[in-house]
């Protein structure tokens, strides 16, 4: 057996491109092609810009929560853009928009599915690395370059993008309207195409992985509902991304050549520009055409990770899974011709406005039946709260409180006086912000064995969990009532208005919580860094979990298994199954070794199988009605 | 034993290629939908007012490039056939002759903007219907060069005489690509005449 | 779980350095004040996570940050008072006060303590499952029993919150709809809220319920239980239904605001909003009750709408201070930007559309309550709807605003007839000397040709 397993695993470093006996420290670390060391890359990137973006937060929660107090010490690390302590109002836009910008794109879509496509698609397929390593380690590394890029824009004289993370023109694309559209746009620009290239080229990578490289007997639908998400994540972002670059594109042609593609009729300051004939909304249209989508390759993920640890720490099968999985198939596929619900009220011909709506509407069936199956799921479990569990509990909630407000927005009648409110920053940072960090966070606690060999501090978890989950929903519940009297969102300061001085007090509210949730993530920080080195040693299937990355060996190495790749003869989700002595039965073991707990159902109308249950059946018949209750 | 670590070899490689060739099925649709957005934002932008629109003939430099890489495609297909055939010195030539006939596609490509800016029909134009046409066959052009560092990594393949499988998956590879670009090129040119 | 080892003789020594720190500083004693308040604020949430009331904590923390910070803001002030001082002769900028050094170093010891505390807190847990386990009780199980009483706890007491919030903040942010569409939207936004708060509350009970009651025990086995085509069938079609429904009503109250009919259009009062960076601009029809063409082309500091006064529509346009409208009657706005996008927003009509610049975009409703009726139904006698920008347009966007006033049409017919015209003087000697020029030019024009 062992001369097996070792030829596999030279067929395949050798296709990888380098031997794995002689491993650099930059082949190994650095320009690894092995998929468990770039998720990790991944993984850690994210979370630095994680920190980073959740600082530039606080920033502007500080200054939205005391707009005539000034903070000299701002003054030292920000220099002109916090003169005398305040930060300028064009800093706090700037502040906003790469702290979208990055929570969306550099830790929500290649953080999030980024690591976690990375390192479970192999390894829940029984594949020994992606269909091609080598663009894998390109894919991270232009994405490493935007991240780079993304944080230069901060040391650019007239400062980083500000026009908001959907980056509309004009305002993006004039720099005399904001300082922000100068270099810092360009470096957006730039930052933003080498992010795509790095999804575009993750993305199919996943996609053909999923569809070419499953073990034997892994047929799609044996496949965990992780791998679900994720393939359809990548199957979303490889037919939306590319749209949106070309709207980079032609709004960088736009910016740098003159043309109006996006620009008509604009007297800037008091100055004619020459740009005639372009329409705005023609951006609005390719942005969300994009733009839409991207949330659900946000959420998907989310979704596909939480399912796989509320199964396994509930101990029970994930209620209907094929419902799950249909269910994420039509929210892939309605999630193309929802974008329009961002453009109620932009000018764009209401008639279209109403069809958007339906069709926007009609997305959140198959999101409520994904909520419902969750609650079956725990119903009647045996739950363990694994910090994991804890954290996919927490998403769920964050799924449903942020997913019934979309029921608001969705409705083009209502959304005219909620469009462009805070009620849209509570929704969208509940249901994508929070409810996707948690997945991801859910994520990170289950699979840290996996990724790292050893334990995360059980405590500790327990304790990032409750302060985020408690935090978050301080942070964000308040938010709705603002927008429903009518605050805009992205407004430096409330106090020119007299109706928004009775939301000041909330402002400080809201800052002070989110402090708390922000100082919160030192828990994780520390657990995460510090258990890398020094945590317990994991052991190989630490949850109980049936999913074919548990019987990898803690150590990694190239190849992922020994021998050969195990082949898979169940569904994932056989947990708990009644006549089985173990409250789990992994994919790898043949129903011929689980006589006793073997349903009809499990052999597809596979006869000679069959036929071979009731046999044994007969041979042992009272045993197993005892033990079914 | 040996036989059989062989046989499992063979197959992760075999499935290894697949995988590969479908990852540029992917990207090819990738490429196409950004082709498609910007179709996409040519109708919307076009419907948005009477005086928008192309409004000028299509230089017919753009029907001998359509008939240069045509001609390319066909020499590519005969390479890739005489590579199959190991007919290493036929495959060389031809691969030699599509390269010449992707630069004269591109040389062709050039020449038509010089003809449209000589009728006035500039990249900077209050007209973006206008601009499309050089956003359209400049995008294009940009998949042409990555095509022909394709092409030529399946010459340095060949002339490096590299082992026969991975010579001709090298060709499979580029071989489709070549194809879909001139597929591509032929979608838009048709998008082009029929918005004329 | 090796720092936690560690930790232990680091754990007292960091104890008592920042102990000795704390004393030995006098000036700490100035904001003991607000680092006390944090430190039970901070403490409530970190240290109890979530068993604490989540209510009171809303409670506590908020009426703390107040006293807190105006402590925090007077040392500020006096740095400030200080730096002032310091700065008054040079331009030294960056010259700050220590004293500003010092308050963050104050912070970044809480937070240091705060951690050491939980150190601690970890240390003795540790300890006492220690015990546990010496004594042969189970150290696994009675964590879920926290947990899951934990969910039960943050079920009750966030089903309060949310009820608290809706009352309190719910009570601050719903006013009348001021116009007849804005009822429609109310009631719809009621109808709205009542079922997704239903829907909220009871998949919360289920959600948390469940974790508490389905708690992990080393007796019970889960119940297998992969699915059940029926359940599915009616969760999924109910909620179908219930979507159904809020499509229909939601896309006839659409069309309905925003389908206007020809004969409606032509009845209504047509007055133009124009943004840019950062204000509005708002004109009236004049008396022919048409709105002038404008063409960006023809910006002069003058005319600095380029109003094209070719148009004779446009010469008896004014140029309204504020939005004045008269009660009860349709308005139809046409919206347009001169720069970038903007939005026309007025929260009390319940009225929103995108300034596009190059492109027109209109709203028509109807004010229904005057202002003076709205100020005495909110007992607020300063009240005033107001017009306000919500999309993002740059370092102004926060203050973009323009006061709406609605009243009876005889108060609406005198205030109009004070406003001025856009067509002054002065612009009339420019649109003549520029129309000469024109004319000129086309004269050279036709004897070039000939």
């Amino acid at each position: 057996m062992s001369t097996i397993g070792n030829a596999s695993i030279h067929s395949v470093d050798h296709h990888g491109g380098h031997g794995h006996h002689h491993e650099s420290f930059w082949t190994k670390y650095v320009f690894s092609q092995d998929h468990k060391m770039i998720a990790k890359q991944f993984l850690v990137t994210g979370i630095v810009m994680a920190v980073i973006a959740m600082l530039l937060s606080i920033l502007f929660r500080i200054q939205l929560a005391w707009p005539d107090k000034e903070f000299p010490i701002l003054e030292l690390f920000l220099g002109k853009w916090a003169e005398g302590g305040r930060i300028h109002p064009e800093f706090f836009l700037a502040l906003v928009t790469i702290h979208g910008t990055i929570m969306v794109f550099f830790v929500l879509t290649a953080g999030l599915s980024g690591t976690f496509a990375n390192l479970l698609i192999p390894y829940q397929l029984g594949a020994r690395d992606m269909a091609s390593p080598f663009m894998n380690m390109l894919s991270y590394w232009f994405f490493f370059a935007a991240c780079v890029v993304m944080i230069a824009s901060f040391f650019v004289e007239s400062g980083p993008a500000s026009a908001g993370w959907t980056i509309y023109p004009p305002l993006s694309a004039v720099p005399k309207a904001i300082s922000g559209s100068a270099a810092g746009m360009t470096l957006w620009l730039i930052s933003m195409t080498l992010f795509i290239v790095s999804q575009v080229l993750g993305g199919t990578n996943y996609i053909s992985t999923v569809l070419n490289m499953r073990t034997k007997g892994m047929d799609l639908w044996k496949m965990p509902l992780t791998i679900w998400a994720l393939f359809l994540t990548a199957i979303v972002g490889l037919l939306s991304f590319p749209v949106l670059v070309s709207a980079v594109v032609l709004l960088v042609f736009d910016r740098s050549f003159g043309t109006s593609f996006y620009l008509s009729d604009l007297v800037v300051q008091g100055q004619i520009l020459p740009n005639e004939g372009g329409s705005p909304i023609l951006f609005q249209h390719l942005f969300w055409f994009l733009g839409h989508p991207e949330v659900y390759i946000v959420l998907m993920p989310a979704l596909g990770l939480t399912s796989e640890v509320i199964s396994t720490n509930s101990r029970k099968p994930i209620f209907g899974y094929h419902a799950m999985v249909y269910s994420l198939i039509g929210i892939t596929v309605l999630s193309f011709i929802v974008w329009g619900h961002h453009m109620f009220v932009t000018g764009m011909n209401p008639f279209l406005g109403g069809v958007f709506m339906i069709t926007t509407l009609i997305i959140a069936v198959p999101s409520a039946v994904k909520v419902f199956n969750y609650l079956a799921t725990l119903w009647r479990g045996n739950i363990r709260f694994t910090p994991a569990m804890l954290f996919a509990i927490g998403m769920v909630s964050f799924f449903i409180s942020g997913g019934l407000t979309g029921i608001f927005l969705g409705n083009s009648a209502l959304d005219i006086n909620l469009h462009d409110t805070y009620f849209v920053v509570a929704h969208f940072h509940l249901v994508m912000g929070s409810a996707s960090i948690f997945g991801m966070l859910c994520g990170v606690y289950h699979w840290f064995p996996k990724m790292f060999g050893r334990m995360m501090n059980e405590k500790l978890g327990y304790l990032h969990f409750w302060v985020t989950f408690i935090g978050a929903y301080l942070v964000f519940f308040p938010m709705h009532f603002m927008g429903i009297d009518g605050v805009p969102r992205r407004y430096y300061s409330f106090t020119e208005f007299p109706f928004m001085d009775k939301w000041i007090s909330v402002n400080e509210f809201v800052t002070w919580a989110a402090i708390i949730a922000a100082l919160g993530q030192l828990a994780f920080i520390w657990n995460f860094f510090s258990s890398i080195w020094f945590g317990k040693r994991a052991t190989q299937n630490p949850w109980s979990s049936n999913t074919l990355e548990w019987t990898t060996p803690v150590e990694h190495f190239h190849g992922n298994w020994p021998g050969e790749i195990p082949t898979v003869y169940r569904w994932p989700y056989d947990y708990s199954k009644p006549g089985h002595h173990e409250d789990f039965i992994p994919q790898t073991v043949p129903f011929s070794e689980t006589m006793s707990s073997n349903l009809p159902h499990d052999f597809e109308g596979n006869q000679e199988a069959e036929r071979i249950q009731r046999e044994w059946e007969l041979a042992n018949k009272p045993q197993p009605e005892k033990e079914a209750e | 034993m040996i036989a059989m670590a062989r046989y499992t070899q063979d197959k992760e490689e075999l499935t290894q290629q697949k995988a590969k060739k479908f990852n540029l099925w992917l990207g090819m649709i990738g490429m196409f939908m950004m082709f498609a957005a910007l179709s996409s934002g040519f109708i919307v932008y076009t419907a948005g007012g009477a005086d928008r629109g192309i409004k000028t003939l299509l230089p017919d430099a753009f029907i001998y490039s359509t008939v240069l890489i045509v001609v390319s495609s066909v020499t590519m297909q005969m390479a890739y056939a005489a590579a199959k055939r190991t007919a290493f010195g036929r495959q060389k030539l031809l691969l030699l002759v599509t390269i010449a006939l992707g630069i004269g596609f591109f040389a062709m490509q050039v020449h038509a903007w010089g003809v449209l800016s000589d009728r006035g029909v500039v990249f900077v134009n209050s007209n973006a219907s206008q601009s499309f046409i050089y956003v359209f066959t400049g995008m294009h052009l940009a998949h042409i060069i990555a095509g022909l560092a394709v092409l030529a990594r399946a010459l340095v393949g060949r002339i490096r005489n590299i082992p026969q499988v991975n010579n001709v998956f090298r060709m499979d590879l580029a071989a489709l690509f070549w194809h879909f670009l001139g597929i591509l090129w032929i979608y838009i040119y048709v998008f082009l005449l029929l918005n004329q | 779980m090796g720092f936690i080892k560690n930790s232990n003789i680091r754990t007292v020594f960091l104890l008592a350095f920042s102990m000795c720190v704390l004393l030995s500083i006098p000036a700490f004693a100035q904001s003991t004040a607000d680092t006390s308040v944090q430190a039970t604020a901070g403490t409530d949430t970190a240290g109890t996570v979530g068993n604490a009331d989540t209510a009171s904590t809303v409670a506590v923390t908020g009426d703390t940050p107040a006293p807190d910070t105006a402590a925090g803001g007077t040392t500020v002030d006096e740095a400030i008072g200080v730096t002032s001082v310091a700065t008054a002769e040079g331009d030294q900028p960056l010259d700050l006060d220590p004293q500003v050094y010092q308050n963050a170093f104050y912070y970044v010891l809480l937070v240091l303590l705060i951690c050491i505390l939980i150190v601690v807190v970890g240390r003795i847990w540790q300890i006492y499952e220690l015990t546990r386990r010496m004594a042969g009780k189970d150290t696994t199980y009675y964590m879920h029993n926290i947990h899951a009483t934990l969910f039960l706890v943050c079920l009750i007491v966030g089903l309060y919150g949310v009820y608290w919030s809706y009352v309190h903040h719910g009570a601050q942010s719903m006013r009348d709809a001021a116009t007849e569409h804005g009822e429609r939207i109310d009631l719809m936004f009621m109808i709205t809220t009542v079922i997704t708060t239903i829907v909220l509350v009871l998949t919360h009970i289920g959600l948390f319920g469940f974790a508490f009651k389905y708690r992990a025990t080393p007796q019970r086995k889960a119940y297998f239980y992969p699915h059940n085509n029926t359940i599915e069938k009616v969760w999924t079609i109910v909620p179908a239904i219930v979507l159904t429904v809020l499509v229909l009503f939601g896309f006839f109250t659409w069309r309905s605001i925003t389908n206007v009919p020809e004969e409606d259009q032509k009845n209504a009062l047509h007055i133009e909003v124009i943004g840019e960076q950062f204000t509005w601009t708002v004109r009236y029809p004049g008396r022919d009750g048409v709105i002038g063409e404008r063409n960006y082309r023809l910006t002069t500091p003058l005319n600095n709408l380029g109003i094209d006064f070719n148009d004779k529509n446009s010469w008896d346009d004014q140029l309204g201070s504020e939005i004045v409208l008269p009660v009860n009657k349709p308005v139809r706005v046409q919206i347009s930007s001169k720069d970038i996008l903007h939005s026309f927003y007025i929260p009390d009509f319940r009225v929103q559309m995108n300034a596009v610049p190059g492109m027109k975009t209109y709203f028509q409703f109807t004010p229904t309550i005057t202002t003076e009726e709205m100020r005495d139904r909110l007992g607020d006698y300063n009240y005033d709807y107001v017009m306000l920008c919500a999309k993002i347009c740059g370092g102004g966007h926060y203050n973009m605003q323009k006061k709406v006033r609605v009243v009876t049409e005889e108060e609406y017919r005198e205030w109009l007839n004070e406003q001025p015209y856009f067509f002054t003087e002065d612009l009339r000697k420019e649109f003549q000397v520029s129309e000469a020029t024109a004319n000129e030019g086309s004269e050279k024009l036709l004897a070039n040709a000939n």
